[in-house]
């Protein structure tokens, strides 16, 4: 370490608290050896097999290396430069950069392995008893381990079960050399380190590094190579284009070139910064065609770049930091997920990439700590568009498959929730893993058509996407190859914004009007948890569709969720179920027993199982111990002819140990009445009903949604949710009717109005006539309009069957009937007979569009008609009848 | 020859555009009140707004809702590429969810190049299907699943549908469910919690109006004047079109067709059989050609089976239909065998034949639909004890006879007689 002395390593003892827990604990500060873990199942004993091949080897190997790992890029730099080259030069040629990652990959691959080996052996021999691999079934349950993990020591650096070995195996590949290439001589000494150090490896989830205090989770700038001495200072600040100074002055960013202009420095100096985008004049004036330069600086004085400006052209690094962890040795390394910018991907930068626009990639790498410079704040486009201070801001809106070259949009819950950000989206976490796993298989990788991420790459066939064993495979493949311009440029009108405000996807941020519903599941989740037995807990909720049941029931869990983070309740395990989702009710068995335990066994097998552990008490595993919540969602379903299904799992509760707690949803009140005494007796005891929403309600839940956008009228959103009220007090139909009364009127201006201006000033509110015209459309049959434009003999076949009806009183006549009726009518307004057969044929074409009820068109004369509705609307359609005027005297 | 060569490619043209849906649905577009660009301002606003849709295509048979939605998917594949992908379900063939999810799953493994595994289980192609859904939208790619026979799909359970609909409840997924269905109430048909998440756009296909079905017919008739085709020869040929159009005979041919049915499928074939009895000595289009049309279209079976039936045949209809009139309404072959034996011995006619005869042409008749059995059950018994209904209305029976030619007269008499 003597060549960096100034990166003095304070970080552990610095280590932040998190304050409400424990604060009083110091063993959190220290580092925390990895719990041991019980070995998990049978790839452990297949590492073993593995431990065989020579161990010694890799001992042998270059000593100093090690020693000082930090001379290592140095030595390296003639190599890397040409590297660099290379991916300077595979940017313009777009079939480049396939090879050049195939090739490295294999290459990196077979370092892995060999070094793994090594790993392995040493994993057995050493102290560290962490199981070395994941077996692919568990990630599901792993996954969980993790979670429950940090949930319970949130303070303590989190030591998650995955294999230490594996991530240490590619620790120096990236240190300092490209992303795209990989030293070979890393190999020797990156497996020597590993035997010759102790196997303690602490995980962190924050580090003080160099001054710097670095989360799991931060987005930080990465060294690129040795930065040559005039590169080598990292300026904090920008300085102005003009002046040439930094200064206090406020500082303007020119939206093209992104140079930063002090205000009093332009000609003419500015007061403020104006709304909207802002170009220099540089930049104005080059866009006009002519060349202008800026300013050369003093003399004496060296432009000096920003980090940003770095970073931008590829000198530079981003990535965000997945996990850190301390080696054995003291060095600092972390997990990161590169970031690329759209120069670098296989298609280039695009029209509408923004100057400041990043990629999120699907590649992992370890690296240390030492190769970070600073942080950079990489944020979604939602938090881009609030920040507008600092350089170090960019814009991430894709994730690109470093290996399809395709992008897609970030599911926007990986950032915005802790949760999510703590699992981190389950494709991540199996990512790491997986990639890890394949090494251990020593597979050769094929050039063409492997990838990091698939599990089974051991397996002589490409298994099929939609067979799941844990996984689907290939779903990666799915992603644009370019992202279309459209989307990014698009601006949104008003009436857009609220079209997508009132989808029925979007999550409202307040679920208003379930208050008193939703404290009640909560006291009654948490009551169920904290007991010491939960006896008999089973709550069913009832009430029409559209009225916020199982919403209601899901965001309880997620707040009580971020309680077991806060470590204020105990944790428990939450399996949601939706009966109409299952192939049969007895699936249900296999599906919670899946969700438990993460094994997919036939549906008997798992009754038995799950018997066991709910009847018997037989707690296998640790997270046995923990109180179940199962969320069943449309109950009615899993009702068979002997309700035995619905018979064993209200069952499970009332036995001493299950600590089962089941959430019963359905539509009818008074399913249990329905079921069997023994059934309704363990389900009907504690009930809550979800009443429809009245019409103050539905007012407010959209008008919630539509805060601060307004293109509704006042009077629009009541009518609306009036109607609603009054037929079923449906939540999802009164936020449909508003979507699309905004649609209706959406398309009135667009299309109507396309020429004149009241299109691209974006007015036009969303009108009375709208939300009526999607009412009718919503609630109304189009019979009337169907009546209306029938042919002339249906409207004839129409007319005597209401003639029929009103002579004889009887709704039902037959075919014989009828042609007896229409061929009075037609002889006695001088309209031509037209047979039987054809009318036949005229009756059958109303039936199929039901608007009379037929029988089959070969039972002729015997065949049976009915209308299908009420005659008052025939007779409204066709009183009016322009072609047929006579039609009006036999309807009244 | 040249000549010909010509009449010949006016021929393979008119029937080209009769049977190209895009020809024929093409102008009726460009207004904004069409059914087109309803549907495709919904289609592509879902899509560039990355929003879930479903709607619903309503109408009666043969009004266009399939052709106008292939045109409107067809136009924004050109329009969106490599945005969209198309899931075609019938409800005639995939009314078993099972098997429609299966089909669901491997249209999508077809559409992005994946394994596709047969024997995948619901579970597991369910959640293939949620999986996609959500990768899609992340990619930007829009799902269309077209639903034909819509209604099919509202039986049972309608896991189809609510796992479908739940899935788009999602805010990453991005699809829009068409379902096409000639009941109007097919809606009506969901269950409730299906229906709550049913989005409930409804487009309503109406047949054209007779100015609508006129302007189709000159459109698609005429031929283009400047083209391939010698110019005399173009301009007499719409000029003879244009005469027949004008034609009072045949205007009330036209309308007596349209009173039956006014969709523009039925005018089609009405078209389409006209122009294929187009004579290619002349190479133009007569009155004639429709009137052939018409008659050969408009068909009364019942009536032309009669004709073809022999005079026994007759007599055991008749003697069906007066036992009718005696309101005895269950009668058999033995019944009617008493019957005939009761109008031979009183009118002493010279027809009368044996039994197993006459038991022959009864079975004929069976065949050829004139009576049936009144009920599906007694396979097992002998056809002679087996109930029997007249098929066809006295009036028609009583048209038949005066049509056909060598009808004793004293079949007339017993029809019109009682007793």
């Amino acid at each position: 370490m003597a060549e960096t002395p100034s990166k003095s390593l304070r970080s552990p003892t610095k280590c932040k608290q998190q304050s409400h827990l424990d604060a009083n604990s110091s063993p959190s500060v220290n580092p925390v050896t990895p719990q041991s873990v019980a070995p998990r199942r049978s790839t452990r004993r297949k590492l073993l097999a593995f431990d065989s091949v020579d161990p010694q080897k890799p001992l042998n190997c270059i000593d100093e290396l090690c020693e000082h790992p930090s001379k290592a890029p140095n030595k390296d730099k003639a190599r890397e430069r040409r590297n660099l080259n290379r991916s300077r030069r595979s940017i313009d040629y777009a079939e480049e950069p396939c090879k050049g990652k195939v090739t490295t990959r294999r290459n990196r691959t077979r370092e892995n392995v060999s070094i793994g080996k090594a790993h392995k052996k040493e994993s057995n021999s050493g102290s560290a008893k962490c199981p070395t691999s994941t077996p692919r079934g568990e990630t599901s349950k792993r996954r969980n381990d993790k979670d429950s993990d940090s949930a319970k020591v949130p303070i303590a650096p989190v030591s998650p079960d995955q294999s230490e070995t594996k991530k240490r195996k590619r620790i120096d590949e990236r240190r300092v050399v490209t992303r795209a290439m990989v030293a070979r001589s890393r190999k020797s000494e990156k497996g020597q380190k590993s035997n010759v150090l102790p196997k303690r490896r602490v995980y962190y989830k924050k580090v003080v590094y160099d001054g710097g205090e670095f989360e799991v989770g931060d987005d930080v700038y990465v060294k690129r190579r040795e930065e040559t001495d005039s590169d080598n200072e990292f300026p904090e600040v920008e300085e102005c284009r003009l002046c040439f100074s930094s200064g206090d002055d406020v500082m303007i960013e020119c939206d093209d070139c992104l140079g930063g202009f002090h205000l009093k420095c332009l000609t003419p100096p500015l007061k403020d910064v104006p709304e909207g985008d802002w170009i220099c004049g540089f930049c104005e004036a080059r866009k006009i065609g002519r060349d202008v330069g800026f300013p050369m600086p003093p003399e004496g004085k060296k432009l000096v770049r920003t980090l940003r400006e770095k970073l931008l052209s590829s000198d530079l690094w981003a990535a965000h930091i997945e996990s850190m962890w301390k080696e054995g040795d003291g060095t600092y390394c972390c997990r990161v997920r590169w970031y690329v910018i759209p120069e670098e991907t296989a298609i280039g930068r695009q029209p509408h990439n923004l100057k400041r626009e990043l990629y999120r990639t699907n590649d992992f790498a370890d690296i240390e700590m030492e190769s970070i410079i600073r942080h950079c704040f990489v944020m979604t486009p939602k938090e881009f568009a609030k920040a507008n201070e600092g350089d170090d801001i960019f814009f991430c809106e894709y994730e690109y498959d470093v290996h399809w070259h395709a992008f897609k949009r970030l599911a926007e819950i990986d950032n915005d929730n802790e949760v999510g950000e703590e699992s981190d989206s389950d494709e991540d976490w199996n990512h790491c893993k997986e990639s890890d796993f394949d090494t251990d298989d020593d597979v050769e990788y094929d050039a063409e058509n492997t990838k990091d991420s698939r599990p089974q790459s051991s397996s002589n066939h490409a298994p099929a996407a939609n067979l799941r064993k844990g996984q689907f495979f290939g779903l990666q493949k799915i992603g644009t190859k370019k992202i279309p311009q459209f989307i990014r440029n698009h601006k949104q009108t008003d009436i857009e914004r609220a079209k997508a405000m009132l989808l029925l996807a979007s999550l409202p941020k307040s679920l208003p009007c379930r208050n008193k519903e939703m404290e009640e599941i909560t006291s009654f989740v948490k009551g169920a948890i904290c007991d010491d037995q939960c006896l008999g807990r089973c709550l069913y909720i009832h009430g029409v569709p559209g009225t916020g049941k199982t919403m209601s029931v899901l965001s309880v869990m997620r707040s009580l969720r971020s309680e077991v983070d806060a470590g204020t309740i105990r944790p428990y395990c939450f399996v949601e179920i939706n009966g109409l989702k299952l192939a049969s009710p007895e699936n249900i068995y296999r599906v919670i027993y899946e969700a438990l335990n993460g094994h997919r066994v036939s549906w008997k097998k798992a009754l038995h199982l799950l018997n066991e552990r709910f009847v018997e008490g037989k707690k296998s595993g640790e997270k046995a111990d923990q109180p179940c919540i199962l969320l069943i969602d449309e109950l009615d379903l899993l009702v068979t002819r002997n309700q035995s299904v619905l018979y064993n799992i209200l069952d499970w509760p009332t036995k001493p140990h299950s600590k089962l707690i089941v959430i019963g949803i359905a539509n009818t009140m008074d399913l249990p009445e329905k079921l069997l005494p023994r059934i309704s007796s363990r389900m009907g005891i504690q009930r809550l009903c979800f009443g429809p929403y009245n019409y103050q309600q539905l007012q407010e839940i959209i008008s919630s949604r539509l805060k601060g956008i307004d293109v509704f009228e006042k009077q629009a959103i009541e009518f609306a949710s009036r109607k609603v009220a009054a037929i079923s007090g449906d939540a999802r139909r009164a936020l449909e009717i508003c979507r699309r009364a905004a649609e209706i009127a959406d398309y009135r201006i667009k299309k109507l109005h396309s020429n004149s201006d009241l299109a691209a000033s974006g007015k036009g509110l969303v009108a009375m006539a709208d939300v009526e015209a999607a009412i009718q459309e919503m609630f109304q049959a189009p019979h009337i309009q169907v009546m209306k434009s029938c042919s002339r003999l249906g409207k004839i076949v129409l007319t005597a069957m209401v003639h029929e009806l009103y002579k004889t009183g009887m709704g039902e006549t037959t075919f014989e009937k009828l042609a007896m009726t229409v061929s009075c009518l037609c002889t006695s307004n001088g309209e031509v007979f037209p047979g039987y057969d054809t009318l036949l044929q005229v009756g059958c074409r109303l039936g199929e569009s039901r608007i009379l009820l037929c029988e089959a068109g070969s039972k002729h004369r015997l065949q049976k008609l009915q209308l299908n509705f009420p005659s008052d609307d025939v007779a409204f359609a066709l009183r009016n009848c322009k072609d047929l005027p006579w039609l009006a005297k036999y309807l009244v | 020859m040249g000549r010909e060569s010509h009449k010949m490619k006016a021929l393979s043209l008119l029937r080209s555009r009769i049977c190209d849906p895009k020809f024929v649905f093409k102008p009726l577009h460009d207004s904004p009140d069409s059914n087109y660009s309803k549907l495709k301002f919904m289609i592509s606003s879902s899509i560039t707004e990355a929003c879930n849709n479903s709607i619903l295509l309503l109408g009666p048979r043969g009004s266009g809702k399939s052709a106008v939605l292939e045109l409107v998917v067809g136009d924004l594949l050109v329009e969106y590429p490599d945005m969209i992908s198309v899931i075609k379900l019938s409800g005639l063939l995939h009314s078993d969810d099972n098997c429609a999810l299966k089909e669901v799953a491997r249209q999508l493994c077809m559409e992005h190049q994946l394994q596709f595994s047969k024997a995948a289980s619901f579970d597991d192609n369910s959640q293939f299907m949620v999986a996609m859904l959500k990768e899609c939208g992340l990619a930007h790619k829009t799902i269309v699943f077209i639903l034909d026979e819509f209604d099919q799909f509202a039986q049972g359970k309608q896991r189809l549908l609510y796992s479908l609909l739940d899935a788009m409840q999602s805010i990453t997924s991005q699809a829009v469910v068409i379902g096409i269905s000639c009941r109007l109430d097919a809606d009506q048909l969901l269950e409730k919690r299906v229906r709550s998440r049913f989005s409930h756009r409804k487009l309503l296909f109406l047949p054209p109006s007779t100015e609508d079905s006129k302007r189709i017919l000159e459109q698609v008739l005429s031929l283009p004047v400047d083209s391939s085709f010698p110019h005399d020869y173009a301009v007499e040929f719409n000029r003879k079109v244009q005469d027949i159009l004008e034609d009072r005979r045949f205007k009330e041919t036209f309308n007596k067709y349209l009173n039956l049915d006014s969709s523009i499928k039925h005018l089609l074939r009405f078209l389409f059989c006209a122009v294929s009895c187009m004579d290619l000595q002349t190479g133009f289009l007569t009155y004639e050609n429709f009137e052939t049309a018409f008659s050969s279209i408009l068909r009364q079976p019942k009536l032309e089976c009669l004709k073809n039936c022999s005079i026994l045949e007759l007599y055991i209809l008749v003697c069906m239909k007066r036992l009718e009139v005696k309101e005895q309404t269950l009668c058999n072959f033995n019944s009617i065998m008493k019957e005939y034996k009761n109008v031979h011995d009183s009118f002493q006619t010279s027809d009368y034949y044996a039994r197993n005869v006459c038991l022959r042409a009864f079975e004929h008749l069976i065949n050829r639909e004139l009576i049936c059995f009144t009920d599906s059950r007694g396979y097992g018994s002998s056809v002679e004890f087996r109930p029997v209904k007249l098929l066809i209305s006295s009036a028609e029976l009583h048209q038949g006879l005066k049509a056909y030619h060598s009808c004793p007269a004293i079949l007339h008499k017993l029809m019109d007689r009682e007793g």
